[in-house]
């Protein structure tokens, strides 16, 4: 059913011609192919359904009005920032899709390090405004091409810099918000016109409806503004940077140390990073490159760091001794970096880090230490500009094994976890052949240290059928897996309750059915309560996750 | 490669959206921080390499047509290839660049054009110059007045190609005159291609007019081949990139070298010297097919092989084209070299650089989104508090300058070679 | 209809149930201005099931529940009935440390576990708790946290609710539920445990934030009956330091200056009577050591804990005085004969069971709210024009500022002491509180924590927030049972 000409012109008077829509080849561009990006649910082949219009708000007060007519007419809406992933794209026919493009300012107060983005900041520009002024922001695992906004207001928002600055739910301070009835919800400090420092209060915190662990993924309104604060950065006013694309190499000053950790055993491993999150000396902490597979990440990190790298490179480099043995150096790691605030502060954290791998019998890997290397991971890990590289072996990937959690429990079913994969490697074809472990998260998912959050990259290729249903099928063997151990979902199936595998949202039937299986269904039923409250029209779709009945 | 062949692409595109930036890892602030003018002036992301790879699954599903919107879409690209350089700092099998233009092809094998890109064809096949209302016999006006060889008569070893915008523009072709002046001063056996000369259609190719390119080029490749020139100069970024990269693919087989290029040997080893010093803070702009896409063209012919169950790669490996290897210090040498000139660079360089507006013939065809496009490296021109702004490139110059007077901004600009005569 | 205190007795058993109006007049009123009601009767309940049995009952004959964790005295009129026949639930009693985890340092207690009970069974596992600023002997930990009490260690909050993490809570429509990480899986503290999970994580368990409904509710929402609590390794070096200052302005960049780095532990501002009410042992001393000491200083404690102690202390000691001196400040360990040691000693331990505040002249009235830094001394230079237009002494004026959150706001809290007998200067402080606390609200004071009669003020300010506000107490507490007359009754 397309739009009438009184609903379509009704708001094109919101947003002005320019910014709306319904050409047929617009509106097909906007949707998602699943398997071609990551949903955490599983590559799977149905594109999420075509949106009757497109359209682009540029302020507050025009989300406000599309919301209005929205709630008038009955049309679901979602609004999307990047739209890298699923989540971001609409779940029914009768929805029309919003792109945030349009809004894009970022205000920063220095003095009291907090930045005031609307949705189209994204983690790159809004970095580099804030080192400026000597300061940095959490930006989540996702990496720099998201939006700040989104990754507040949509989702998780943890990363390599989580164990120093927080993840984003830690960070949200005050937010303005169109809810999806179209009302506009200011919190804490910023309700009375006091200013942006203050996310919670006054007295029980309105923001609970907004984000809690997660983000709404879309599904309680609109964030047009958040304030996120912002963390020191003691280095220059811009990365300096040298090397040729792709692999350009950070030109910091020696306060910067970039260092990959590594273990003789994983009971070690958590151990260190356990006094490592105890101990608050780092900047950033991710297991990153081990993303590639445990066999083959070090000639990996030889390709991309040579400008003339290709793919093809990748056996020779398999094979060359000298990698062998990296990379059998660096088979339980983990990549960090420090950043001194003065060189007092740079000579007692290099101490202290080598007190910790001392205490845990760990070492630093000569690999990772060669220079070039080493500028190449600090601008890797300290932009986080090379995420697509999750993507750069076969054109999809996807995590599985997701474990957030207590890093002594998903430590000790990493080897098992990756025999596991391995096994599907070479007994089928449908994944790359990495060496099983392929795993890859951050040192923690809390300011300061706590739950980690880790998945295995099951490299696919979404253009070809067999490719995508195997890892649709390894996912299977996984969670069965993640069954048997008691360990919950596995993260290629995290959004599994989310969105129908036909790329639609469920409805209220198909919610009650999953989630009064919770072990908690309470948890649920509040959800469903708040969403009739503050979402009577239902228009946001299933990504709230609800529970109608207890 | 036709439209269907870059299904696999299309379906591996990761929708990362990293290419509507520049390279993150360069990003310095938020206003420069952007790389394609088409995303960026239209705004939605249909417009950008990722919307276009989904936009031609699409259109090869049969879900979506050429609609007049999607024409638009698909024609208001200019071939700037930032898109494509920002790609592959993660992807190495895709060319986003490519792609967009398969797609113009597409379109223009269905007849979905752009109105006015059909009188540009017209005229460039009857007259064979992109320069509307000029006639191919007037093409050899320029020259007249100056002693230069006509090649297919009298050998030379270097071959002066002009192109259509130093062959007709008044302005222009008073500079093409004192090129040829200064280079065979330098020593240079300079010779023209006389009558055979006629435009590189390097823009037809960027179009989508795939067979009238072809068909210019196997002309122009013939004549070259006949001139027996070692090696062609040119002072235009899009002939530059026609010669080096799209002939060289139809076999031409000359050594191709951009004016900057030349004039930077000829300083290097002393035949030009500065003398007189100029007082300007001076920003560069990299021209598209000059920088990013001015990489030598390497011969290549495989196919896909799958290693490690899925890893794909290229059998033989395929030239990546990440734009490293343009043309960028030959410029940046010119400049540092001349007396009293302060260099300064922008925010977005070298092979992330901001389109001037005027490829894809989109100054023609898009006039209003062309000159925003300008406008936009005007600004950034300014916010490097140089008060001259070069390139390396007609069309460019000519692009900046139509902006320049449209929002009368003060900032002076100049092809490289004016400099290169004002410190002579 | 069965008398009240009968089937009250029926769930707890009588020798939990008082009706003894001279026990219950302790619960109508608190040392605030807040006006208070006498309640109807108390009940001393022990665990969740006697709190979910009483909350359905209370549902049936809506009968407002006042939930009290504290010993008495109070100080903030949130306790005190704002309606009449209140049902006093008393959860002090429940006393009980369920756990604590050295290795994930997380603390799970019961509601009446006190700040004095619970650091020392920490220290024996070699964990310490970062406190709200000398706090009395009797205040309940769970109910500290759930009213996001400032903390002396702002770093260490990587936000406004730290170091709250999960609850058990009995909402007001008597359902029971876990929150944050402990929400997502099996009800039963036990299991999870054996699972070795710690309830570590305080959002969620999904979209919706519970705890966040709990915090600065004042009992409006539900009855909680554990918090989990994230804990700090034991410093094994520490050292304080008092920076001493003539004006605010140079503390507040050194303040800035200092935190934007993250160095420091403990880290808070007080002028010199604030230190005074602080540091004298009684009330004779007061003006003795306000003379004594300079007009403003900020204390800074450095910790060093399991990893190189020595070595973090001693780096940070030079970097930080390093800092006062780019602000023309010194950094000594005592100033005006006190020594800072002994400040973080008094600030960081619980001390008596009424608050020091009193011990100068008997009584006192606080008022605070958040701000950020920059704006503080605009607010304490209103305060010193407003005190003495009203006739109070200027220099009685207590100020304390603690950095929250990292330091992203502050709160700024006047200490106004009297004399309770002396009805006149009741009056004038009362007068002088109400004017003072009207005069922030306009000049952009966030009442973060808005009790008695800043609720109106903070609440009236933001007519959509207070809409959402109410939208959700009605899910929660849908017959408003839960503690009536707070937050303007929603
Ligand atoms: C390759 C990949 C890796 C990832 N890794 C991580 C990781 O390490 N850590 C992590 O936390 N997450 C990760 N994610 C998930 C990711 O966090 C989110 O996709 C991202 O943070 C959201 O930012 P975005 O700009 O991509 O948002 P979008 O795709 O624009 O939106 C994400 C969600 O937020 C909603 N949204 C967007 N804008 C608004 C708005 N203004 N108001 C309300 N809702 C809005 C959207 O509807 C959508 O549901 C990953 C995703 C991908 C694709
Ligand atoms: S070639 Fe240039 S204009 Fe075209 S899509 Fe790529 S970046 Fe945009
Ligand atoms: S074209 Fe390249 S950069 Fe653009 S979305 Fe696809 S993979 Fe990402």
């Amino acid at each position: 059913m397309a739009l009438s000409r009184e609903i379509y012109q009704a708001f094109e008077a919101v947003v002005g011609a320019r910014n709306i829509s319904e050409d047929i080849g617009i509106c097909e561009s906007y949707r998602a192919i699943p398997c071609q990006t990551s949903d955490h649910r599983g590559p799977f082949k149905q594109k999420t359904p075509l949106p009757q219009a497109v359209i682009l708000p540029g302020s507050t007060k025009e989300v406000q009005g599309i919301v209005r007519l929205c709630n008038k007419y009955g049309i679901q809406f979602k609004a999307s920032t990047t739209f890298w992933s699923v989540m971001g794209y609409i779940g029914s026919d009768y929805s029309v899709q919003l792109d945030m493009r349009r809004m894009r300012r970022i205000e920063i107060d220095p003095k009291n390090m907090y930045a005031v983005v609307e949705p189209y900041a994204i983690g790159a520009v809004v970095q580099a405004e804030a080192m400026k002024y000597g300061l940095n922001i959490n930006i989540p695992g996702v990496g720099c091409s998201s939006s700040v906004a989104a990754s507040t207001a949509g989702w998780v928002g943890f990363g390599p810099q989580t164990i120093f600055m927080g993840a984003a739910t830690e960070n949200m301070l005050a937010a303005e918000w169109v809810l999806p009835d179209g009302e506009v919800l200011r919190t804490g400090s910023l309700g009375a016109g006091s200013g942006w420092f203050c996310g919670d209060g006054p007295g029980p915190s309105t923001r609970a409806i907004l984000r809690a662990k997660q983000g709404t993924a879309g599904s309680m309104g609109i964030c047009t503004r958040v304030a996120v604060r912002l963390h020191p950065w003691p280095g220059p006013a811009y990365i300096p940077s040298r090397g040729m694309a792709p692999a350009y190499k950070a030109n910091l000053p020696d306060n910067f140390k970039a260092y990959t950790l590594c273990f003789p055993s994983w009971d070690a491993y958590a151990e260190g990073l356990n006094l490592l999150h105890q101990a608050e000396i780092l900047y950033l902490g991710h297991r990153q490159f081990t993303m590639f597979g445990r066999d083959i990440k070090t000639a990996m990190i030889k390709i991309l760091n040579d400008p003339d790298g290709q793919l093809s490179d990748l056996e020779g480099y398999v094979n060359d001794p000298e990698l062998k043995k990296a990379n059998e150096d660096m088979k339980i790691d983990i990549q960090v970096i420090i950043a001194g605030m003065t060189p007092r502060d740079t000579e007692y954290k290099e101490k202290a880090l080598d007190r910790v791998l001392e205490m845990v019998g760990g070492w630093k890997s000569e690999f990772m230490m060669d220079p070039e290397i080493k500028d190449w991971v600090l601008m890797y890990l300290l932009r986080m500009g090379h995420k697509n590289l999750n993507y750069v072996m076969c054109g999809g990937y996807e995590g599985n094994f997701g474990l957030s959690g207590n890093v002594f429990v998903s430590s000790s079913v990493m080897e098992e976890a990756s025999a596991l994969k391995k096994k599907w490697e070479d007994e089928h074809d449908y994944i790359a052949q990495v060496g099983g472990d392929s795993d890859m998260g951050s040192i923690t998912i809390m300011g300061g240290g706590g739950s980690t959050g880790w998945e295995f990259f099951t490299h696919f290729d979404s253009y070809e059928k067999e490719s995508v249903e195997g890892t649709a099928e390894f996912f299977n063997a996984t969670q069965e897996w993640m069954n048997q151990k008691k360990l919950g979902l596995d993260m290629g199936k995290w959004n599994q309750s989310a969105r129908r595998p036909d790329g639609y949202y469920f409805s209220q039937e198909e919610q009650d059915e999953m989630f009064s299986k919770l072990a908690q269904p309470l948890v649920a039923y509040y959800q469903y309560r708040v969403r009739e409250a503050f979402n009577p029209n239902n228009l946001c779709g299933s990504y709230y996750r609800t529970l109608s009945k207890v | 490669m036709s439209l269907k062949d870059y299904r696999p692409m299309m379906e591996r595109c990761s929708n990362c959206l990293g290419c509507k930036w520049i390279p993150f890892d360069k990003i310095k602030s938020q206003r420069f921080g952007e790389n394609c003018p088409s995303v960026c002036y239209y705004n939605f992301n249909t417009y950008s390499a990722r919307g276009r790879f989904q936009l031609a699954q699409t259109i090869l599903d049969g879900d979506a047509e050429y609609t007049k919107k999607v024409t638009e879409v698909v024609h208001s690209c200019t071939s700037c290839g930032a898109c494509d350089v920002s790609c592959k700092i993660c992807r190495y099998n895709l060319e986003p660049l490519d792609h967009n233009i398969a797609l113009k092809i597409d379109a223009v094998e269905k007849a979905k054009t752009l109105p006015v890109q059909e009188t540009i064809i017209g005229n460039l096949k009857k007259e064979q110059t992109m320069i509307q209302g000029q006639k191919r016999i007037d093409r050899m006006n320029w020259a007249k007045g100056i002693k230069v060889k006509d090649i297919l008569l009298e050998k030379a070893e270097v071959l002066f190609f002009p192109g259509c915008k130093y062959s007709y523009e008044d302005g222009l072709t008073e500079k093409a005159r004192a090129m040829v002046f200064l280079l065979q001063k330098a020593g240079a056996d300079i010779g023209v291609l006389g009558k055979a000369d006629a435009c590189c259609a390097g823009r037809a190719y960027q179009m989508g007019f795939e067979k009238e390119f072809e068909q210019r080029a196997n002309a122009n490749i013939e004549a070259v081949r006949k001139s027996g020139a070692q090696v062609i100069v040119t002072p235009c970024s899009d002939c530059y990139y026609a010669f080096k990269r799209l002939y060289a693919k139809l076999g031409l087989n000359v050594e191709v070298v951009h004016i900057v290029e030349y004039l930077d040997r000829l300083i290097a080893n002393g035949k030009i010297q500065f003398v007189k010093p100029v007082q300007m803070t001076v920003t560069y702009h990299d021209p598209c097919h000059l920088g990013r896409q001015g990489e030598p063209y390497v011969a290549w012919e495989g196919g896909e092989k799958k290693i490690r169950n899925q890893i794909h790669t290229w059998d033989p490996p395929r030239p990546r084209y990440n734009g490293i290897y343009g043309v960028y210090d030959a410029p940046r040498n010119i400049l540092k070299a001349i007396p009293g000139l302060r260099f300064v660079e922008m925010e977005r360089i070298r092979e992330y650089s901001w389109c001037c507006g005027a490829g894809g013939g989109c100054s023609e065809t898009l006039p209003e989104f062309s000159s925003w496009t300008a406008a936009e490296r005007i600004s950034e021109a300014e916010a490097t508090g140089a008060d001259t702004l070069v390139t390396a490139c007609p069309w460019c110059e000519s692009n900046f300058a139509g902006a320049k007077n449209q929002n009368g901004n003060k900032i002076k600009i100049y092809d490289i070679f004016d400099l290169v005569r004002a410190a002579l | 209809m069965e008398k009240i205190q009968d089937a009250l007795t029926r769930i707890v058993g009588a020798e939990n149930v008082c009706g003894d109006p001279k026990v219950l007049s302790e619960y109508s009123q608190d040392k605030s201005f807040a006006p208070g009601l006498p309640p109807r009767c108390a009940v001393r309940v022990h665990n969740a099931g006697e709190v979910g049995a009483v909350v359905k009952w209370a549902n049936e004959t809506r009968t407002p529940l006042v939930s009290v964790s504290s010993q008495a005295p109070h100080y903030k009129g949130d306790t005190a009935p704002g309606v009449p026949e209140a049902v006093i639930v008393d959860l002090s009693g429940m006393k009980k440390i369920l756990s604590i985890n050295r290795k994930y340092r997380m603390a799970v207690i019961e509601p009446g576990v006190t700040y004095g009970e619970l650091l020392k069974a920490l220290a024996g596992e070699g964990l310490t708790l970062s406190v709200p600023l000398a706090t009395r002997a009797g205040k309940s930990v769970v109910a500290s946290v759930l009213e996001t009490e400032p903390r002396l260690n702002a770093l260490h909050q990587w936000c406004d609710l730290d170091p709250l993490r999960c609850v058990e809570v009995t909402w007001g429509d008597g359902n029971r539920m876990f929150t944050g990480e402990a929400g997502g899986s099996v009800m039963d503290l036990e299991q999870q445990w054996k699972e070795d999970k710690w309830q570590w994580e305080p959002a969620g368990p999904m979209m919706l934030d519970f705890y966040r409904l709990l915090t600065g509710a004042q009992g409006t929402m539900g009855i909680v009956t554990w918090a989990s609590v994230r804990c700090e390794i034991m410093p094994q070096a520490h050292k304080a330091y008092i920076v001493p200052a003539r004006k605010l302005e140079d503390l507040v960049d050194f303040a800035y200056n200092v935190l934007r780095l993250r160095f420091s532990d403990e880290f808070f501002i007080m002028n010199n009577t604030q230190m005074a009410y602080l540091m004298a042992d009684k009330a004779g001393e007061v003006d003795g050591l306000k003379e004594q000491l300079p007009p403003w200083m900020a204390v800074v404690g450095i910790a060093g804990r399991e990893i190189l102690p020595e070595e973090r202390v001693a780096a940070q000691e030079a970097d930080i005085s390093e800092i006062a001196q780019n602000c023309g400040l010194k950094m000594p360990e005592a100033v005006g004969g006190i020594s800072a040691e002994a400040v973080l000693r008094k600030a960081a331990r619980p001390g008596g069971d009424a608050s020091w505040k009193e011990i100068y002249k008997g009584a006192f009235q606080d008022i605070f709210f958040s701000t950020t830094l920059d704006q503080t001394p605009k607010f304490i230079q209103a305060m010193g024009s407003l005190s003495s237009q009203e006739g109070y002494p200027v220099c009685d004026v207590g100020v304390y500022l603690q950095p929250e959150n990292m330091g992203a706001s502050y709160h700024c809290s006047f200490t106004l002491p009297y004399r309770a007998d002396c009805a006149s200067e009741t009056g004038k402080t009362r007068e002088l509180f109400v004017k003072a606390s009207m005069m922030f609200s306009r000049m952009g004071a966030y009442y973060f924590r808005p009790y008695g009669i800043w609720s109106r003020l903070q609440l009236n300010k933001d007519a959509q927030g207070y809409q959402v506000l109410q939208r959700l107490k009605g899910i929660f507490d849908p017959n408003g049972i839960m503690n009536p007359g707070k937050l303007c009754n929603y």
